[in-house]
């Protein structure tokens, strides 16, 4: 009989669903009224995603006061970049008296993020900064060098392809 | 009137619930699995020649890429092999910050595969609730090391940065909240007579099986063998720890659900005594610039959420990388008891028994 009942009368799924019961009553009666925020799904388009400080995105030469990259072409971080994807070559520049690069080639595409490349750079030449919409159509736009629209200089054009420019 | 026929059908490698591109070959009678057969092989790259070409540094990023669920826990195992090929000995900070973060690594993991085996099996609340916590624990990770899934967390020698500011407090703070979530879950399944009918008895696999198969982690635990490589041989701080060992007799679904999930809480109470007790002090060794190994051989085990993962390490004279490189993956031995699981069995139990292997395609196909 008692077996009979708790077939009958599902006790164990109403346990389950009253947990999920809680969270629509608290999400419902308090929504964008609670201080502290019940409902955990940013609305990420729209508004953009936090990053940590050391969020890891895309790699970006660092200039100095004359604008000119701080980079001195030693070449320590394409020896440490795992996938092999900046070549360097340098070159001399009238007032400077450290080697400037003529060519600093990065090959996003096969960049893995990992940030061995700033840990090497002994001259703070180069970071990762806090880009990762990196999504593009042609496949150019991933090969950075010194010059053009997309440059190690300055961060990707972005938004060019986000969720906001299309409206 | 009617041809009595068994049927071969191929499940995979784009079934959703393969987890993956995992294909398998199963004979049917009717709805039951007479014979099944694992193919895999559709996400290999190469990894272990890979990195027998690069250095000892750059393998790490390779181990990210075995279980991506469980990157930290790969680094971890890389990092050791390689100390323990050189005979590096790292600082104490290190070695409890490691233990954190692949504690917090295997919370991560085996939320996934809750998330994951309970959506297959049906239940789907649970998945949004088991992401809900993983998000916070990414978090943790984008804060140390700053990136979320592929951590590359460690370096040979020690850590490679400080633990940020605020880090202890995010800690402490998941740590207030997690238990009662893992209550949540289980109020959930636990009792769930859905749950229940589709895991209790679904997917046995005995001591003796296991053990032959090579079958390690939560699989072997839930078969009633207590064997745990943090317990077993002791690595970074684990011998400093207070933990049990949780194992269940019953060897089925069900049981290997109770197993994560009580691993789960010894996870927490691992993290919360790293936490308490992290000691002062330097965060890395000091090493040479540039790696370098004599002619040496070494294999290292350790407990990735999946099992046992060990590195198998042969270095030559003067060489910056390894000379030959080998991953004991958990998944891929714990993929071999799949045939003797499900064989007999019905069809849908395939999925469950799938999902309790917690099967993860980049570190079987390697
Ligand atoms: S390590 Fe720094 S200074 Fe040297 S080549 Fe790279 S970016 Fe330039
Ligand atoms: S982040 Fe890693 S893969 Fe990318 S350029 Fe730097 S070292 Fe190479």
């Amino acid at each position: 009989m008692k077996k009979l009942l708790r077939t009958l009368i599902p006790f164990d799924i109403a346990k389950g669903l009253s947990i999920t019961g809680t969270y629509f009553v608290k999400v419902f009666l308090t929504a964008n009224r609670a201080k502290v925020k019940q409902h955990v799904v940013s609305e990420y388009p729209e508004v953009p995603a936090p990053l940590e400080p050391r969020f890891r995105g895309r790699v970006q030469l660092t200039l100095d006061e004359v604008g000119d990259p701080k980079c001195v072409c030693c070449n320590a971080c394409a020896k440490a970049c795992p996938t092999g994807v900046i070549t360097i070559e340098g070159g001399k520049k009238e007032g400077r008296k450290t080697r400037i690069p003529t060519r600093w080639d990065y090959e996003m595409e096969r960049c893995v993020f990992c940030g061995y490349c700033v840990e090497a750079c002994s001259f703070d030449a180069i970071k990762l900064n806090d880009q990762f919409e990196l999504a593009a159509y042609d496949r150019e736009d991933f090969s950075l060098g010194l010059h053009g629209a997309h440059n190690v200089l300055e961060p990707s054009p972005v938004g060019k392809f986000s969720y906001s420019d299309e409206a | 009137m009617f041809k009595h026929q068994e049927m071969e059908i191929n499940m995979g490698p784009q079934h959703p619930s393969t987890h993956g591109v995992m294909r398998l070959k199963l004979k049917l009678d009717g709805e039951v699995v007479t014979e099944c057969r694992p193919i895999i092989g559709y996400l290999h790259r190469g990894v272990e020649k890979i990195c027998e070409n690069k250095t000892f540094a750059q393998g790490q990023i390779w181990s990210d890429r075995l279980d991506y669920c469980s990157a930290v826990a790969n680094n971890l195992g890389w990092a050791e092999a390689c100390e323990k090929l050189m005979g590096i000995t790292v600082p104490r900070k290190a070695q409890y910050v490691r233990t954190l973060l692949a504690e917090f690594n295997r919370l991560a993991s085996h939320l996934i595969w809750l998330a994951t085996h309970a959506l297959d099996i049906g239940a789907m609340t649970v998945f949004l609730y088991a992401f809900r916590e993983r998000e916070d624990i990414l978090d943790i990770n984008e804060s140390y090391c700053g990136s979320r899934l592929t951590t590359t967390a460690f370096r040979i020698g020690g850590i490679p940065q400080e633990l940020p500011e605020g880090f202890e407090q995010k800690v402490r703070t998941f740590l207030a909240k997690f238990p009662a979530c893992i209550d949540e879950y289980e109020n959930m399944l636990n009792e769930n007579r859905i749950w229940k009918k589709r895991t209790i008895g679904v997917g046995k696999l005995s001591a003796e099986d296991a053990i032959a198969l090579g079958v390690t982690g939560p699989v072997l635990r839930a078969a009633g063998v207590a064997y745990d490589i943090r317990k077993a041989f002791p690595y970074a701080a684990y011998s400093e720890m207070q933990f049990d060992v949780p194992t269940k007799p019953e060897a089925d679904t069900y049981a290997r659900y109770l197993v994560r999930m009580e691993e789960m809480r010894q996870s927490v109470r691992i993290i919360q005594q790293c936490i308490d007790g992290l000691p002062e002090g330097p965060i890395m060794a000091k090493i040479p610039k540039l790696l370098k190994t004599e002619v040496n051989e070494i294999y290292h085990p350790t407990e990735a959420p999946k099992g046992e993962i060990g590195y198998y390490l042969v270095g030559e004279k003067g060489g910056a990388g390894p000379y030959r490189f080998h991953v004991r993956a958990p998944g891929l031995l714990n993929l071999q008891s799949l045939p003797k699981m499900v064989e007999g069995s019905l069809i849908a139990d395939v999925i469950a028994a799938i999902g309790t292997l917690d099967v993860v395609l980049g570190e079987i196909d390697r």
